[in-house]
C-alpha cells in the first residue's frame, strides 16, 4: 500500500531560528490539510502558524501510514521529526539542529546536510543523513548518562566531536545502538556503554575516550590514539554486537583503560 | 587635606579576580569622593580601586549614540529607547554579568525572562566547559580554607596565578603557613604543568611541560597508569613515560592534593572533556589519598552569576527564554554561537567588555544590531555602542554579594559615592524591567 503523503515546501527563510517539533507524522496523523496548516512553529520568542513559512499540500494517514516531504534550505528549521514514533520523513535540503532527536520508531532520510545533535538520544528507528553531520550526532544532551539507546543512523560524509556520548546498549532486550558514519571528529564513542561505530574513513582524535563497553570500528585512520587503549593483536573479522560480520585486516586494541583495568571495549583501526 | 575628610576602611573585599581578597584597607577623601590609597591588594586589585575615581574614562551620564558620536541623554530618555530596542527584538542577547553583584544578577534574570531572550554570562567564554563538565562526572572539591591549612601537594594546570590571580598563592596555596603545614612553602610541594614556563612555574618544585592542547591525553595516561596498566607509548604529549610514572607516584604519596586549574584545560581544544577527566583523575586518586578539584574562576563574581543563574532556573549559563521557560544547551544558547549565526538582533551587556574577548566574527555581528552597555568606563565594547548606560562599581560604589572561587559568598563593601548620575547595576536593570513590563501591557 502507498503511503500517504504531506507535502511542505518553505516559502521563505527564517530570519530566527524556527522550532519545528510539531513536523513528525505523530502530529500530523488523522488531521486535514487546513489543521495542519494551523500547527505551532515558534520563531524567535514568537509563535507563529507553520501556513507562514511552509506550503502544505497531500494527505495524511495513521501515523505509520504518513509520509512527509519536505522541500527548501531548512538550515535555520530545527527539531524535525522529535520523538517521532512511526512513519516517515524525507527532507530534501540542509536542516537544522536536533532533527530527529529522541525519535522511537520510523524512518528520517535527510538529502543535504545536518547540523548539531542530530538523531540526539535516539530510542528507536533508522536515521538516515546523505551529507555531513555536526557534532553530537546520536549524543546525550547535556547532563544525561543515558545517550542512544537503540535504533541506527547512517551519515554518509563526516560526523563532528562527540558524536555517540553517552551510548548505553540493552543486550538481554536486543537493543543495540549503531552509527555508520563516513569519517568522524573528535571523542567519537566518548563515555561509550555499549554503542557499535563503523567508520569507513578516517577519524580525527581521542576516539572512544573514557568507553567501558562497546565496539568502534574504523577502516579508515586515526589521527590519534588514547595511550590508554591497549593492543592486543591483529584479526581478519570482527563480530558485532548485533550478529553483523565486518572482514578486513584490523588492529585490535582494549579500551578505555582509564576508566577499568579488564574491560570489554574494543577499538578496532584498519592495519 | 585635613585629617576629617580622610576616612580608613578595614576588611574590604577586592572587586577584581575570583580569589576576593578580604582584607584590604583603602583611604577615601569623603569631601572630594575619591580613593587616596589601598594596601594589602595586589597591583590589579588597586589599580581597580582607583580606576573608579573621576577621569575621561569615567562614564557619569547616559549617553545616546547619534551620527556616529554620543549626545547626553537624561535616564528618562535613555531608559525609554532601550526598552523600545529590547521590547521589540525577536532574539535579545542578555550577557555578562561576571564584574557586578549578586542582586543585579538576579534582576538580569527577570529581565531575560520577560524579554524571552537568551541568558549569558561570562562562563561562556571561561569556565563554562568546567560546569560542562561537573554536570558529566560530579566534582569532588572544598574551600580555599581546607587547601590553606591542608594540603602538602598542589599542582596548578594550565593556569598562571603569579599574574592572574597575584595574592592567591599567598593566601591559600603556596607560601602561606596553614595549621598543618606550619613551615608555608617548605612544607608543600608545587607541581606547574604548563606548555609555558610561566613564572609559575618558575618558583614550582616540578614542571611538566606538555604538548599545546595534548592534556587529555596526558591526564589520560596518568588515569591509566594510576590503575596499574603499563601504556604501550614512550612519550604522551611530549612527557615520557619515566616522568609519568614519577609524577602518579608523587600523586599518590601526597597527604593531601589539589589541582587548581585554568583555562589552560578550559578553552584549549579539547575543553570539557578535559576537565571531565581531570575531575575522573582526582576522583580515582581519592582510592590512594586525599585529593580535590577547583578552578580558578576570573571575574570576582562569575560563580556567583553561576549560582544565581542557577538557583533561578535551574541552569548556570547559555539560557534561553525564547519558549517562555528556561532551556539550557551551551553550543545552541551560547552567546558567541548565537552571533556567529547572526541569530541576535539587540544585544545587553551588562558589567562586561565582550569585544575584548568574542571572536571577531562574533563582535562584528554584535556591532551590526543595536548594542546597549551597562558599564561604568571605556571598553572596547561601550565606545561602539548604541546607547551607554552609566554605572557604579559594584564592590566600590555600592554593596552587594559576590561569591569566591571556591564558592564562598562575601559582602562586597560601599567605599565612596558614584560620581555623577551613575547608578547601581541593580537600579539601572529595575527600571528597565519596569519601563518594559510598561511596554508589554504587564503593569
Amino acid at each position: 500500500m502507498k503511503m500517504a503523503e504531506i507535502k511542505l515546501k518553505l516559502k521563505k527563510e527564517p530570519r530566527y531560528p524556527l522550532e519545528a517539533e510539531t513536523i513528525t507524522p505523530d502530529y500530523f496523523a488523522g488531521k486535514s490539510i487546513k489543521e495542519i496548516k494551523e500547527a505551532i512553529l515558534f520563531h524567535g520568542n514568537q509563535s507563529v502558524k507553520l501556513k507562514e513559512f511552509f506550503e502544505v499540500s497531500g494527505t495524511s494517514d495513521d501515523i505509520k501510514e504518513t509520509k512527509i516531504l519536505i522541500e527548501g534550505n531548512l538550515s535555520k528549521v530545527k527539531r524535525i521529526g522529535q520523538g517521532m514514533t512511526g512513519g516517515e520523513i524525507v527532507i530534501n535540503g540542509d536542516v537544522g539542529m536536533h532533527v530527529g532527536n529522541q525519535m522511537k520508531g520510523g524512518k528520517i532520510t535527510v538529502n543535504g546536510n545536518a547540523d548539531d545533535w542530530a538523531g540526539a538520544m535516539l530510542k528507536g528507528g533508522e536515521l538516515e543523513i546523505n551529507g555531513d553531520a555536526g557534532n553530537y550526532v546520536g549524543a546525550a544532551y547535556r547532563g544525561f548518562w543515558k545517550g542512544m539507546e537503540n535504533g541506527v543512523i547512517k551519515v554518509k560524509g563526516k560526523v563532528g566531536r562527540e558524536s555517540m556520548l553517552w551510548a548505553r546498549w540493552a543486550k538481554k532486550a536486543g537493543k543495540f545502538p549503531t552509527l555508520y558514519c563516513g569519517g568522524a571528529g573528535d571523542f567519537l564513542g566518548m563515555h561509550n556503554h555499549g554503542g557499535t561505530i563503523i567508520v569507513e574513513g578516517n577519524v580525527d582524535r581521542y576516539a572512544g575516550a573514557d568507553q567501558i563497553m562497546g565496539v568502534i570500528v574504523i577502516k579508515g585512520k586515526i589521527h590519534k590514539k588514547l595511550p590508554s587503549f591497549k593492543k592486543i593483536g591483529e584479526v581478519s573479522e570482527i563480530e558485532l554486537p548485533n550478529g553483523d560480520k565486518i572482514t578486513g585486516k584490523f588492529i585490535e586494541y582494549s579500551g578505555d583503560h582509564s576508566v577499568k583495568k579488564e574491560t570489554n571495549g574494543r577499538l578496532y583501526i584498519a592495519v | 587635606m585635613s585629617e576629617k575628610s580622610k576616612i580608613t576602611y578595614k576588611d574590604v573585599v577586592c572587586p577584581f579576580c575570583g580569589t576576593l581578597c578580604d582584607d584590604l584597607e583603602v583611604d577615601v577623601n569623603t569631601k572630594e569622593n575619591i580613593i587616596i590609597e589601598v594596601r594589602n591588594a595586589c597591583q590589579i586589585g588597586t589599580r581597580k580601586f582607583f580606576s573608579s575615581n573621576p577621569s575621561e574614562h569615567r562614564y557619569e551620564v547616559p549617553l545616546i549614540k547619534e551620527n556616529g558620536s554620543f549626545k547626553e541623554v537624561s535616564w528618562d530618555e535613555a531608559i525609554e529607547k532601550t526598552a523600545d530596542i529590547l521590547a521589540n527584538a525577536k532574539r535579545p542577547l542578555l550577557y555578562g554579568f561576571a564584574s557586578t553583584e549578586c542582586d543585579a544578577q538576579s534582576k538580569g534574570v527577570e529581565l531575560a525572562e520577560l524579554l524571552g531572550g537568551i541568558l549569558d554570562n561570562t562562563a561562556s567564554v571561561c569556565h563554562g566547559p568546567t560546569l560542562l563538565a561537573e554536570q558529566d562526572v560530579g566534582v569532588p572539591t572544598s574551600t580555599l580554607g581546607e587547601y590553606k591549612n591542608r594540603a602538602d601537594l598542589v599542582i596548578f594546570w594550565g593556569c598562571n596565578p603569579v599574574h592572574a590571580h597575584p595574592r592567591h598563592l599567598g593566601r591559600y596555596s603556596e607560601f602561606v603557613r596553614g595549621y598543618f603545614r606550619t613551615d608555608g612553602r617548605n612544607d608543600r610541594y608545587i607541581v606547574v604543568v604548563d606548555p609555558r614556563y610561566t613564572h609559575t612555574a618558575q618558583i614550582a618544585d616540578l614542571y611538566i611541560k606538555v604538548n599545546p592542547n595534548e592534556d587529555y591525553e596526558l591526564i589520560n595516561a596518568l588515569r591509566a597508569e594510576l590503575r596499574g596498566v603499563e601504556i604501550d607509548e614512550k612519550e604522551v604529549a611530549g612527557v615520557p613515560r619515566e616522568k609519568i610514572k614519577e609524577l602518579v607516584n608523587i600523586l599518590k604519596t601526597c597527604k593531601f592534593g589539589v589541582i587548581f586549574f585554568g583555562m589552560g584545560l578550559t578553552q584549549s581544544v579539547s575543553h570539557h572533556r578535559n576537565v571531565d577527566t581531570a575531575i575522573c583523575l582526582v576522583r580515582e586518586l581519592n582510592d590512594h589519598t586525599k585529593f580535590l578539584i577547583t578552578p580558578m574562576r576570573g571575574h570576582y563574581n562569575i560563580t556567583g552569576s553561576n549560582v544565581v543563574f542557577t538557583w533561578n532556573t535551574g541552569y548556570g549559563y547559555s539560557i534561553d527564554f525564547s519558549r517562555g521557560y528556561p532551556r539550557y544547551n551551551p553550543g545552541e544558547f551560547s552567546s558567541v554561537d548565537c552571533l556567529i549565526r547572526d541569530e541576535i538582533d539587540a544585544s545587553l551587556i551588562v558589567a562586561s567588555d565582550p569585544a575584548s574577548n568574542f571572536p571577531a566574527a562574533a563582535v562584528k555581528k554584535m556591532f551590526k544590531h543595536p548594542l546597549i552597555v551597562v558599564e561604568p568606563h571605556h571598553t572596547p565594547t561601550s565606545v561602539n555602542a548604541d546607547i551607554i548606560l552609566p554605572a557604579a562599581f559594584a564592590g566600590i560604589e555600592t554593596e552587594g554579594t559576590a561569591y569566591r572561587m571556591d564558592h564562598v559568598p562575601l559582602r562586597l563593601r560601599k567605599v565612596k559615592e558614584p560620581p555623577g548620575q551613575c547608578l547601581t547595576d541593580r537600579e539601572i536593570l529595575e527600571k528597565l524591567i519596569e519601563k518594559v513590563k510598561e511596554k508589554k501591557g504587564e503593569l
